[in-house]
């Protein structure tokens, strides 16, 4: 395992192109990876090299989460340790310190990547992401009500489950378009996330100090203290949902051409929606469900994808990819960082997110696009 | 909250029938006045101990039994903060709604409360502030630098939407808030002072937070009262305010620093409530009209209406504990939203 600098794979962040000018450019052609006859997969070379880059730099950061810090494994015992050659404090940091963290967030990562590119292809609207809409918000306060109500007797992490799916069905609902029209989307998102966040608060201030803390820490998205269970479960989740994904990602690119040339084409774009969101908001609701809200990675690692890729479409694959690359690299941060102790992973990736967002929406908007 | 899109609008035939709706507006005006005195008796009276009217008359006349005065008086404060924060709020609410001719501006929205509640953890972290009242004084400088963050990042390259400002207050909040949950969980002392703050509560505050606040209400509440009818003129667009020598962009500028330090006030004062400065400016809009200076004087009077409403609902509903004011409000105002969501014209 060598941790150099992958980056070098990766091309350079082209400035944004805009929709129309992407779409004007033709795809270069491609070879075709088939699985049977019912699904084949259009491979571009760029874009090959593009994933290995990014699996490259995700490679070294995992790397550095075994090898960094006080406990860190030297880097030398790491192959050992990892085939499981290791005794004593290396084989304790790999199998429940550091390895368990490291493969929740690795498939983490990866869910919340997919589900926003899902999710930003069928509204066709950049921001249209799980956590603007309430999911986020409605997974706090389901949380936080049981918390209040049953504690100890469901896990939090089923409140969190129930209260994402609440959330986006009130919205779904509340809307009256379903997911169709960004801007309802949007106001009907703050509705949800205001109510929401107003019981996580009362609950948070209800509670004593101590479990006041540990819910504020899973409100904001955690990976501390995960174990090989949470590992199977998110797994589970993006290994059912993945091939899924892969199944309607043609259809998705098609659809995104426009409804009635879609159809022209023969899709049905109706139902490929469906599927798309039904898909996204499990993806979302499995991360939620193990790690809690993780804010801006379903945003962001789409909208890095798409920067970072030469084609057109929704990226599905490499949104995934770069979504475990951000938060690995997160969560190297919040166990390595110095400056605060044992922050929730989830206040980095809002930090830095929130800065990438506003970045991002200001020079979209200088440009008089959205 | 009546509709989202009508708002801006539906001026023509009220204007017209001008005597009718002169007395219409003072009878309105006498039953708002009327209500309020009785919304504020009730406020008086109601809590974990609800006491009658008899006994609030013999404590304000000072012949009641000392518990009983006790009681009574310590239900003071927060009915004066709520009067304050309630008008603060639907005048602020007002203000951002006119100006940038948006029904769906609200203080809460843009940044603002983030702002304020950065500055109160910024001053109990690390400036060793200790009470509500010292804390107003770093929450206002916070509340006003959020606001005018969101405004420039949100009118980046020309222009402003809904939509703009909206996400513009999105990302700021998300930035602070990743500053303030890291600085309150990594501190258990400021945790346990910000999560009773953040919820939005009148209660567990005196008299000092209200003085504290005032002179920032009074100066907000002047600047919006000089304004009104320069914002009736911007309200027929542009030109025609132009032509009728107003100057656009003082008014808009004018209307968002007025906006910015009611706003900064009641949050700095109370604490961050939802949908007050949203919803009162719709309601009263359906009663008077669009005339900014009904609008003021009506949304001065519903305000404190609304909030002392929604925090004795709170004192009540969950007797003897108490459900703060803020949350109250929340789940008041967000199904409300969600109504009208569907009302919504197109994409943006």
């Amino acid at each position: 395992m060598n941790a150099g600098p992958g980056g070098d794979a990766l091309p350079p962040i082209r400035p944004p192109a805009t929709e129309a000018a992407a779409r004007s450019r033709t795809a270069p052609p491609a070879g075709v990876v088939a699985f049977g006859s019912g699904f084949a997969l259009p491979v571009r070379r760029a874009a090959v090299l593009t994933a290995v880059g990014v699996l490259l730099l995700t490679v070294a950061a995992s790397f550095a989460t075994f090898t960094m810090g006080r406990v860190g494994i030297a880097p030398a015992d790491l192959p050992a340790a990892l085939t499981g050659g290791a005794s004593g404090a290396d084989a304790f940091v790999v199998e429940r310190l550091r390895g368990p963290r490291l493969v929740v967030a690795l498939a983490t990562g990866a869910a919340l990547g997919l589900s926003g590119a899902l999710f930003q292809s069928v509204t066709r609207n950049p921001l249209g992401s799980p956590d603007v809409i309430g999911l986020a918000a409605g997974a706090g306060a389901g949380a936080a009500a049981v918390a209040l109500l049953l504690p100890g007797q469901v896990p939090v992490s089923l409140g969190a489950l129930g209260g994402a799916l609440a959330a986006m069905a009130l919205v779904y609902v509340s809307t009256g378009t379903g997911f169709r029209n960004p801007a309802r989307l949007v106001v009907a998102g703050i509705g949800v996330a205001a109510m929401s966040t107003a019981l996580t608060q009362y609950v948070v201030y209800a509670v004593e100090r101590d479990k006041a803390a540990a819910l504020t820490s899973y409100v904001n998205g955690s990976l501390a203290a995960k174990d090989w269970s949470d590992a199977t479960v998110i797994w589970a989740v993006l290994l059912l949902a993945a091939p899924l994904t892969a199944l309607i990602a043609r259809q998705l690119e098609i659809g995104e051409m426009g409804d009635e040339l879609a159809g022209g084409l023969g899709a049905d774009p109706a139902r490929t929606k469906t599927w798309a969101v039904l898909l996204a908001v499990a993806l979302s609701a499995g991360a939620v469900t193990v790690a809690g809200p993780i804010a801006f990675i379903a945003l962001t690692a789409p909208q890095i994808a798409k920067r970072l890729s030469r084609g057109t479409g929704p990226h599905l694959f490499l949104a995934a990819l770069v979504g475990a690359l951000l938060l690995v690299l997160a969560d190297l941060c919040a166990q390595q960082l110095p400056l605060f102790d044992n922050l929730p992973v989830g206040i980095y990736t809002m930090a830095v997110g929130g800065s990438y967002l506003g970045y991002l929406l200001t020079r979209e908007w200088r440009k008089g696009i959205l | 909250m009546t509709t989202l899109t009508k708002a801006p609008a539906g001026t023509g035939d009220r204007c017209t029938r001008r005597g009718a709706g002169v007395v219409r507006n003072l009878l309105l005006l006498s039953a708002g006045l009327v209500l309020l005195v009785l919304v504020i008796l009730a406020s008086v009276m109601f809590g974990s101990r609800a006491t009658s009217v008899a006994e609030v008359l013999d404590v304000l006349s000072g012949s009641a039994d000392p518990y009983v005065a006790t009681v009574v008086e310590s239900r003071y404060p927060r009915t004066v903060l709520g009067v304050l924060a309630g008008l603060c709020l639907a005048v602020a609410g007002a203000l951002m709604q006119g100006v940038s001719r948006n029904p769906l501006a609200e203080p809460g929205l843009l940044g603002i409360n983030t702002g304020a509640a950065a500055g109160v953890v910024t001053a109990t972290a690390f400036l060793g502030a200790t009470s509500a009242t010292e804390a107003v004084w770093w929450a206002l400088p916070g509340a006003l630098l959020a606001g005018l963050l969101v405004h420039l990042i949100g009118s980046a390259g020309g222009g402003t939407s809904l939509v703009r400002l909206v996400l513009a207050g999105a990302v700021l909040s998300a930035v602070l808030t990743a500053f303030i949950q890291a600085v309150t969980l990594s501190r258990p002392q400021v945790f346990d002072s910000y999560r009773y703050w953040v919820v939005g509560a009148l209660g567990g505050r005196d008299f000092d937070v209200f003085t504290a606040v005032l002179p920032f209400a009074l100066a907000g509440l002047a600047v919006a009262a000089l304004l009104a009818s320069g914002l009736n003129a911007l309200a027929l667009g542009d030109e025609s305010a132009t032509s009728l020598g107003a100057n656009p962009a003082l008014l808009r500028g004018g209307g968002l620093l007025a906006a910015t330090l009611l706003a900064a006030a009641a949050t700095a004062a109370v604490g961050p409530i939802a949908f007050v400065g949203l919803a009162v400016p719709h309601v009263v809009r359906a009663l008077v009209g669009v005339d900014f200076r009904l609008q003021f004087a009506f949304c001065a009077i519903a305000g404190p209406i609304l909030l002392l409403l929604a925090d004795i609902v709170g004192r009540v509903l969950l007797r003897p504990q108490e459900l703060m004011v803020g949350v109250v409000t929340a789940f008041l105002g967000a199904p409300a939203l969600l109504l009208a969501v569907r009302r919504m014209k197109g994409a943006s």
